[in-house]
């Protein structure tokens, strides 16, 4: 065999085809000098593991571990058999481990949103700004808009109904949590004068911080209070 | 039959959305199906015009893309249940839609609707070329003045050129009191330049800008533009009928004026 290490990327992570006759010190060296070359290419990515191609015992599949986490900055969540059952078994705990990860920690974002721009966070994002009609937010965890979401937003992308979205003024088009979707309501024909009411009644009652979550498969909007925080 | 009418007039600002707002609405008022297809793919707004845009879920390109049934991205109007609304995409621009993939779109609508108005963007680039793609007639919305008569008159030859074979315009905005003055172009100067059938004239009105902001089309209402856009769908239809008569009374001054102007 020409190179003893070759790197298969797969659906969570990458698959190590190792020589089977080299000796296990010197296929390690291998491995670590193989990571030391592309540790610029994974940069820090959370991965799975899998091996094939050699039988291993369980310290040196440990071993091998050691030497990819010394070697890159790569973060081997687990060591994956070449088995569908456990596949999809270890699929699952791959998804929860990121959505707790979403759900746990945060992005900021400093600027506006204006129309036809679209943020798209892995974790939960906090917006120092505005959220214009046609931009849209979208994370996987929560979302926290210290300023007007006037546009879509989209908390909870990977189907977490639990998350939420809350903003110092919340006037949305459409939230989106989970898969639920709720739209605003539509403009009757009585407010007339729409845009000078709507401007008039923010002067007198200044704008309210409110809360979007989901309650028996709906979204209600709901004023930010201490009974509701622990709610969540 | 179906028939795809594309609305279209080169320049921007001129009417078009409202045009495509207020026609559509008013063929649904004829107990016709309709649908329309904003082609604007980035800077969408007949949504918002029709105040449907806290509907929208999917899009145009969605569909195009297989992202999506086509039942999925028709938004039903909220007031009258045989008008639908295809959306544009509002985060890609015109590229993300091909001429070829806009015919196929327009086919597989044909079956379900009599008529399907297409509102097209400003320009003659890529998404003019996509909306006039299926199109089987147009009409061409242009205001009196010259620079967007020039406009017009340039559509009107592409149209020409990539065979649509009915061709009408609409002149939008008509001020009959700055006409009176011999400072508007009147109805028949614009037909004289352009000349293809006239099919409306649509004054300018307040109204128009409320029922704008407010996403609820006038046409059928009272007022004289609301007159006018309901006047155009049944010409569309192919009926018969007689312009509005925007005419504000002239005096005798006016008439001498009138006399000089035209030697």
């Amino acid at each position: 065999m020409s190179t003893p290490v070759v790197l298969k990327s797969n659906r969570y992570g990458i698959n190590l085809i190792l020589d089977s006759e080299m000796g296990f010190d010197e296929l390690l060296g291998c491995i670590a000098k193989r990571f030391q070359e592309s540790a610029g290419f994974f940069k820090d990515a959370r991965l799975a593991v899998s091996f094939e191609g050699r039988e291993l015992t369980q310290e040196e599949e440990f071993r091998i571990v050691e030497a990819i986490t010394d070697n890159s900055s790569i973060e081997v969540i687990c060591i994956l058999d070449n088995d569908i059952l456990r596949e999809e078994m270890i699929r699952q705990k791959i998804e929860q481990f990121e959505e707790e990860q979403s759900g746990r920690t945060g992005e900021f974002y400093k600027g506006t949103l204006r129309s036809g721009q679209v943020l798209d966070c892995e974790s939960s994002i906090v917006i120092l700004g505005d959220i214009n009609p046609g931009a849209k937010i979208i994370s996987k965890g929560n979302i926290v808009v210290l300023g007007a979401l006037k546009g879509n937003a989209y908390a909870g992308a990977s189907g977490n109904c639990q998350a939420f979205v809350a903003a110092l003024e919340m006037d949305p088009i459409q939230i989106r949590i989970g898969d639920i979707i709720g739209r605003s309501a539509d403009r009757t024909a009585s407010d007339r004068t729409l845009l000078g009411k709507k401007r008039g009644k923010k002067k007198q009652e200044a704008a309210e911080p409110q809360v979007a979550i989901v309650k028996d498969g709906n979204i209600y909007i709901e004023p930010i209070t201490k009974g509701l925080l622990n709610s969540i | 039959m179906s028939e795809v009418i594309v609305i279209t007039s080169g320049k921007g600002g001129v009417g078009k959305t409202t045009t495509t707002a207020n026609v559509g609405t008013g063929l649904a008022q004829l107990d016709k199906k309709v649908v329309l297809i904003d082609t604007d793919i980035g800077l969408r707004n007949l949504d918002v015009v029709m105040g449907l845009e806290n509907r929208i879920v999917y899009n145009l390109v969605d569909v195009v893309e297989g992202n999506c049934r086509m039942k999925q991205a028709l938004i039903k109007d909220k007031r009258y249940p045989n008008l639908s609304l295809l959306p544009s995409a509002q985060t890609r621009d015109k590229s993300a839609v091909s001429p070829g993939q806009m015919v196929k779109l327009i086919d597989s609508l044909r079956e379900d609707f009599d008529y399907i108005l297409l509102d097209c963007p400003a320009g003659i680039e890529q998404g003019f070329k996509n909306a006039i793609a299926g199109a089987d007639r147009a009409l061409v919305v242009t205001t009196p003045e010259v620079s967007a008569i020039r406009d017009a008159d340039r559509i009107i030859g592409l149209l020409g050129a990539n065979e649509v074979r009915q061709t009408d315009l609409i002149v939008n905005r008509l001020r009959m009191d700055m006409v009176k003055r011999g400072d508007m172009m009147n109805i028949n100067d614009v037909t004289d330049i352009l000349a293809i059938n006239l099919i409306g004239a649509i004054p300018d009105d307040e109204q128009i800008v409320i029922s704008t902001n407010q996403g609820e089309p006038l046409v059928g209402t009272d007022c004289l533009a609301g007159k006018a856009f309901a006047n155009i769908c049944h010409r569309i239809l192919g009926e018969n009928v007689p312009l509005l008569d925007l005419e504000i009374k002239s005096n005798l001054w006016g008439k001498f004026k009138d006399i000089f102007k035209k030697n």
